[in-house]
């Protein structure tokens, strides 16, 4: 029997139904319909379901949805502006070509936010160490930490959260 | 890649926990990171017809110190929070060093100290740098509490002392002794989101000559079952000053004793080899950092 | 850099879909969801080779919510990527050949419902003894066949023979002669392939949605296991998250996803688990190479000798093309006057492999740039100096008769040598530290039709009017690498227009015209050169209206930054839009279309006589080139390689769009290197795959990233459209000879298998002490 549950994803509150067996990112892509959390392993182990809890990233594939009640829940789609503008990260991503396929993108622009959120100008170490959780298989990571670090000082000086 | 249907509980008090663990016995497993509960059950390794999640429970989180005494971690401390806890810093560096090696910023975020040890994998991080601190665990239960120190906790390959209704709750670091270091160092294919072919921990004290070791303890993982406590490392160096002749003798002491496998990440030979290579390297760092030399 | 007259091929700009990703807002088909929409699980082999004795699905069909379940009779229709050796099938018929082969599937109202239903089917095998090595397959064929139709358990073999190698290499002063084994690997693209097929029974038409790089390919492949009309099929393509090749054929996915939702009259999506992903593998062919080079006392290569024993896993897929490419990829970057070349393809009971980065390549390629290096020593000249030499040429034509119209390979060396310190540093940094080059190259345009059709490769159909501006339909797939972007920069460079003003719509048959698919690195090379041709033939037209506007002749003007300009008095100009909008009104939509086909070209083995046309290298109408410098420093204690730093420079012709090419290198640098260090999918004694899990295959992390410095050579092909080459695959070929080699420039060993990992490396310090 499914209870129901609110879950506080990207600032909104959503009333869902779910067995205590569900997982974070299922209920995210299909019962939200938020499907910009992607799933790549299934098993915790390429970072493509990362998603911030509290400002925190965590692996959504084996995070229990029930187990996020009361807690803040950002996916990628909670990152644009009201006015549909890119964040600063999101806007840095694309500026520098650290998107190709696009599949590691949510996730590691969630990772990013979380270690610049803490870390606003990290060296280049503390940020490959940041995303050693996120896989990507395209880009080679070099305009990955490139766009972090460039995003990094454009939300240092222009204030931007 | 689904997980059985389960009852699921979240207490929020210690007591209530206990009591959940106590009443449900072995039919319930406990929820904290999840991140190896979760796998194995997505995996149908394991099929638990309860979770209890013990992430809400206050007293089984935090870190707490008392000068002189030692420190407390709660079992549900996240590892994130020990790597970048500045106690565990200045205080059990071995444990700081360990923690920050751990899969990745995710898992470090969702993982919790006593879920690291209760898992018992042979690989695991922090159960050899508890170890060498001599740190002890608390195990909890509608009955009471029991310590034991954590090379007695863990008992085998996915295998600890833990008995039906009973749970993990804190583990108990003693002070650290004057002119005392201790040093994690391992050996991984990658520099992330890696499972060790070998890891160590030693924790060092020397007498008040600076020179001289009076005490030391040396924990090896992935080379057996449990955290492997070197028996002949102590032997070898307390009343001793260290150089590259004991080092070396030290080293193919630790060698022996190990009792590696082969698996799909090394082979027995070449753990056996890292085991003095890492040995070599912790136990001069310990000896500079104990000494108040400059770092290795 | 390049044309300097080019306003929009040459713009690092950004990619189109880059915000529409950066906000999780690409679609990939995973994301899909159609109304009654049902899901696809496969049920898969415990055995790596066993006859299937009975299949009892009543229990699966008897759960609630289960739909449908088929097996391989349901579609006995063999499919394959190369029809002449096409012995695949949707689901294993008879006999299963690898473990986790897909014997059955299940359609049930969710996922959950189609994985408990899988548990529920009843198989009963016969197990057959397991063959895991390819040289044990040769052996025991007698007793053990894989295929009926294979006695010798091989695919297929290839003899060629140029010049007189044997006589040339009793004439040479140096020869040399090793075996190199590479490893087995896999693409480990980041999305799993899902299909997601929606038959609609009013029209009999049905519909596929797939992560594929080949939407031809698989369009063809499903007609022929649906058997229905190739009109009455539609694939769509949504974003894809990655192939490298993996995705460069059908998988089971698609065809399971298609027979279900005919069966079911309802959409169905399959989506594999990354265990099922590696189980479908189609990843590089490991090779068991001896090769034997000769030179003469000036250093000039006299003789290549190549045998080649490709361990093919269960099925043939690409496999004979691989074969043949390997063979034909020992003709460059150097000159090759006499050759000999024996392959075979081998089947084994493991996943099958297929097309990987730079397939075909990567191996040979190994073997040489590591032998040349040792042979350099061995004349005490640098290995610099020794492949200067024998760089090729603008103009060279191979042996093989293999074509290079245009090359800046030696530029390429130089430039790499120049600005890692190459000379200054090679055999003369510390033990434990060295320094390794190597070079290498890929074909570019070509690619034939599998099925040996002459048709155009590729064909553009560019629409331009007042209601949708300019339009490019092309059904390529953009799987990362960017060619939607490419695609518009060279439109709007053919037309004189802004690359913000063009749309491209891509990776659907219906919606696009023809392409072949996004392997072999010919889409930028293949798609420019049709989209010029389309665009010749709007621009005449649009002359023809803007002449009249601007009172002059028609040949007599240029499209320049969108306007219409009279060459002799450039005061008589008119935008671009106004003469569309003429065009429109006065005689309606304008399409302009393009074709591209490779030139054909045949090698002619002049001693038999016979013609050999280098698989599909042959038709290659040019080649991208590059050079890479590895540096690294070995931990003498623990054998762990920790890369330093990798200098590279690469002749990808004209760049269409720098920072995308340079996303390419660094991409194929990881990716190359995870081969050389970290990677292996590892089989136990029953042929299971003991680490198909992304945690026990390594692919590199942000941590391995060294310092990169990459530079595309000023380079311009005259004979390619926009002056365009490759740079997909051309950069992965030299990493794994550039670390080997750097590996021995530090320590004295020289590895000839794959991965080399720390335990090989303390293993060779230690034999090498003792000796």
């Amino acid at each position: 029997m499914k209870q129901l549950i609110e879950l506080e994803i990207n600032g909104r509150i959503y009333e869902i139904p779910v067995s205590p067996k569900d997982l974070l990112v299922d209920v995210i892509r299909k019962k939200v319909g938020l499907t910009g959390t992607k799933k790549g392993c299934g098993q915790g182990d390429c970072g493509a379901c990362t998603v911030l809890i509290d400002g925190e990233p965590v692996l959504s594939c084996i995070t229990l949805a029930i187990a996020c009640q009361g807690k803040k829940i950002t996916t990628i789609e909670g990152l644009v502006a009201e006015d549909g503008t890119l964040h600063p990260i999101q806007q840095s991503f694309v500026d520098h070509g650290a998107v190709q396929c696009g599949f590691c993108t949510p996730g590691m622009i969630l990772t990013s936010k979380a270690l610049l959120d803490k870390n606003p100008q990290p060296t280049e170490t503390e940020i490959k160490r940041g995303i050693a959780g996120n896989i990507c298989r395209c880009t080679g990571y070099k305009r990955i930490v490139e766009a972090i670090s460039a995003a990094g000082d454009t939300i240092s000086s222009g204030g931007v959260k | 890649m689904y997980l059985n249907d389960f009852a699921y509980f979240a207490p929020k008090t210690s007591g209530e926990a206990l009591n959940l663990a106590g009443r449900l016995g072995n039919k319930a497993k406990i929820l904290a990171g999840g991140t190896d509960l979760l796998i194995m059950m997505k995996e149908k390794m394991l099929k638990p017809e309860c979770l209890i999640n013990i992430n809400d429970v206050k007293e089984f989180k935090g870190i707490s110190y008392i000068p002189g005494k030692g420190a407390v971690i709660g079992a549900a401390a996240k590892i994130s929070e020990i790597e970048h806890s500045a106690l565990i810093k200045e205080k059990y560096f071995a444990l700081h060093q360990a923690a920050g090696e751990l899969g990745s910023v995710q898992v470090r975020t969702m993982a919790t100290i006593g879920g690291n040890s209760c898992h018992a994998s042979p690989a695991a991080e922090t159960p050899p740098p508890l170890a060498a601190l001599g740190a002890s665990v608390i195990i909890s239960s509608t009955a009471g509490e029991k310590e034991l120190p954590v090379e007695k906790f863990i008992l085998g390959n996915r295998k600890t002392a833990l008995g039906e209704g009973e749970i993990l709750t804190k583990f108990i670091l003693p002070e650290p002794a004057p002119k005392s270091a201790s040093r994690y160092a391992y050996i991984g294919l990658r520099d992330a989101m890696e499972i060790d072919a070998v890891n160590m921990a030693v924790n060092l004290v020397l007498e008040d000559d600076n020179r001289t070791i009076k005490d030391i303890k040396l924990v090896m993982g992935s080379v057996s079952p449990v955290p492997l406590v070197s028996a002949e490392i102590p032997g070898i160096l307390v009343g001793r000053e260290l150089n590259s002749e004991l080092l070396e003798k030290a080293a193919q002491a630790a060698s022996g004793e190990a009792k590696p496998i082969n698996d799909i990440r090394a082979s027995a030979e070449y753990r056996r080899e890292m085991v003095a290579v890492l040995t070599r390297r912790v136990l001069q760092q310990a000896f500079n950092a104990a000494s108040g030399l400059k770092e290795a | 850099m390049g044309n300097p007259n080019f306003t929009q091929v040459g713009r690092s700009v950004p990619r189109i879909d880059g915000p529409l990703k950066v906000k999780g807002e690409a679609i990939y088909t995973d994301d899909m969801v159609l109304p009654r929409m049902a899901y696809g699980k496969i049920k898969r082999s415990p055995y790596a080779h066993a006859i299937i004795k009975k299949i009892d699905y009543s229990k699966a069909l008897a759960l609630p919510g289960v739909l449908a379940v088929i097996t391989g009779e349901d579609a006995p229709n063999k499919w394959g990527i190369v029809p002449q050796t096409a012995n695949e099938v949707a689901l294993a018929v008879g006999k299963v050949r690898f473990h986790n082969e897909g014997v059955a599937a299940v359609a049930a109202i969710d996922e959950e419902t189609a994985e408990a239903a899988i548990d529920l089917i009843e198989v009963e095998y016969e197990p057959l003894p397991v063959l895991l090595d390819p040289y044990e397959s040769i052996q025991r064929a007698n007793e053990v066949k894989i295929h009926d139709d294979a006695p010798e358990n091989i695919l297929h073999v290839g003899d060629q023979l140029f010049g007189d190698p044997d006589k040339a290499f009793a004439e040479c002063t140096y020869v040399l002669e090793k075996e190199f084994h590479t490893s087995y690997v896999n693409h480990a693209f980041l999305e799993p392939h899902t299909a997601l097929a929606s038959y609609d029974v009013q029209s009999g038409k049905l519909q596929l949605w797939s992560s594929t790089q080949v939407p031809h390919y698989l369009h063809r492949q499903l007609s022929i296991v649906m058997e229905m009309p190739m009109n009455k099929i539609r694939v769509t393509l949504p974003a894809i998250g990655g192939g490298f090749g993996g995705k460069g054929e059908a998988s089971p996915a698609d065809f399971c996803a298609a027979l279900l939702s005919r069966k079911t009259g309802r959409p169905v999506k399959v989506t594999y688990e990354r265990s099922e992903v590696f189980a479908t593998n189609k990843g590089r062919h490991p090779c068991h190479i001896k090769m034997k080079i000769g030179l003469d006392k000036d250093g000039y290569i006299q003789a290549v000798d190549f045998d080649n024993t490709l361990d093919g896993g269960a099925y043939a897929g690409w496999g004979i093309v691989v074969m043949f490419y390997t063979a034909s990829m020992i003709h460059l970057p150097y000159k090759v006057p006499n050759a000999r070349a024996r392959v075979r393809r081998v089947y084994t009971n493991k996943p099958t492999c297929g097309a990987m980065r730079g397939l075909g390549g990567v191996q040979p390629r190994y073997a040489m740039e590591c032998m040349l290096d040792e042979m350099a020593e061995m004349m005490g000249i640098s290995p610099y100096e020794l492949k200067m030499k024998n760089a090729v040429e603008s103009g060279y034509r191979s042996v093989s008769n293999l074509h290079v119209p245009h090359t800046e390979y030696k530029k390429c060396l130089q430039t790499a040598v120049e600005k890692s310190g190459y000379l200054e540093k090679h055999g003369k940094l510390p033990f434990g530290k060295g320094i390794g080059l190597a070079g290498g190259y890929y074909i570019s345009g070509t690619a034939y039709t599998l099925y040996q059709a002459y048709k155009p490769h590729t064909t553009v159909l560019i629409r331009v009017d007042t209601e949708g501006g300019v339009t490019v339909h092309c059904a390529a797939a953009d799987i990362g690498q960017g060619c939607n972007t490419v695609m518009a920069q060279m439109a709007a460079e053919a037309l004189g227009i802004r690359y913000e003003d063009v749309h491209v719509v891509s990776g659907d048959t219906e919606l696009g015209t023809f392409d072949l698919g996004s392997f072999a690195s010919r889409l930028t090379y293949a798609s420019g050169a049709a989209i010029k041709e389309a665009a010749a033939e709007i621009n005449q037209k649009l002359k023809e209206v803007a002449a009249g506007m601007v009172g002059c002749r028609a040949d007599q003007l240029e499209i320049k930054d969108g306007r219409f300009y009279s060459i002799f008095e450039p005061r008589k100009n008119i935008e671009w839009e106004k003469v569309v909008d003429v065009y429109t009104n006065t005689v309606g939509t304008l399409v302009g279309t393009g074709h591209f086909s490779p030139p054909r070209l045949k090698g002619i083995d002049l001693t038999r006589g016979k013609r050999v046309q280098g698989a599909n290298i042959g038709h290659s109408p040019t080649f991208g080139f590059s050079c890479q410098i590895w540096e690294v420093d070995v931990d003498l204690e623990t054998g762990k390689i920790r890369v330093e730093r990798v200098t590279e420079a690469g002749d990808c012709g004209q760049a269409v769009n720098p920072m995308s090419v340079d996303g390419q290198v660094e991409g194929s640098i990881m990716f190359a290197m995870g081969q050389a260090l970290y990677e292996e999918m590892k089989m136990d004694a029953q042929g299971k795959m003991i680490n198909a899990s992304l945690h026990d295959y390594k692919v590199p992390t942000a941590m391995e990233l060294p310092e990169i410095n990459t530079t595309i050579v000023d380079s311009y092909d005259p004979t390619a459209p926009f002056g365009v080459k490759e740079s997909g695959e051309g950069p992965v070929q030299p990493t794994i000879p550039a670390i080997t080699n750097a590996i021995y420039d530090a320590i004295g060993v020289r590895f000839t298998d794959l991965p080399i990992t720390p335990e090989k490396v303390l293993q060779a310090l230690r034999e090498k002490k003792a000796r």
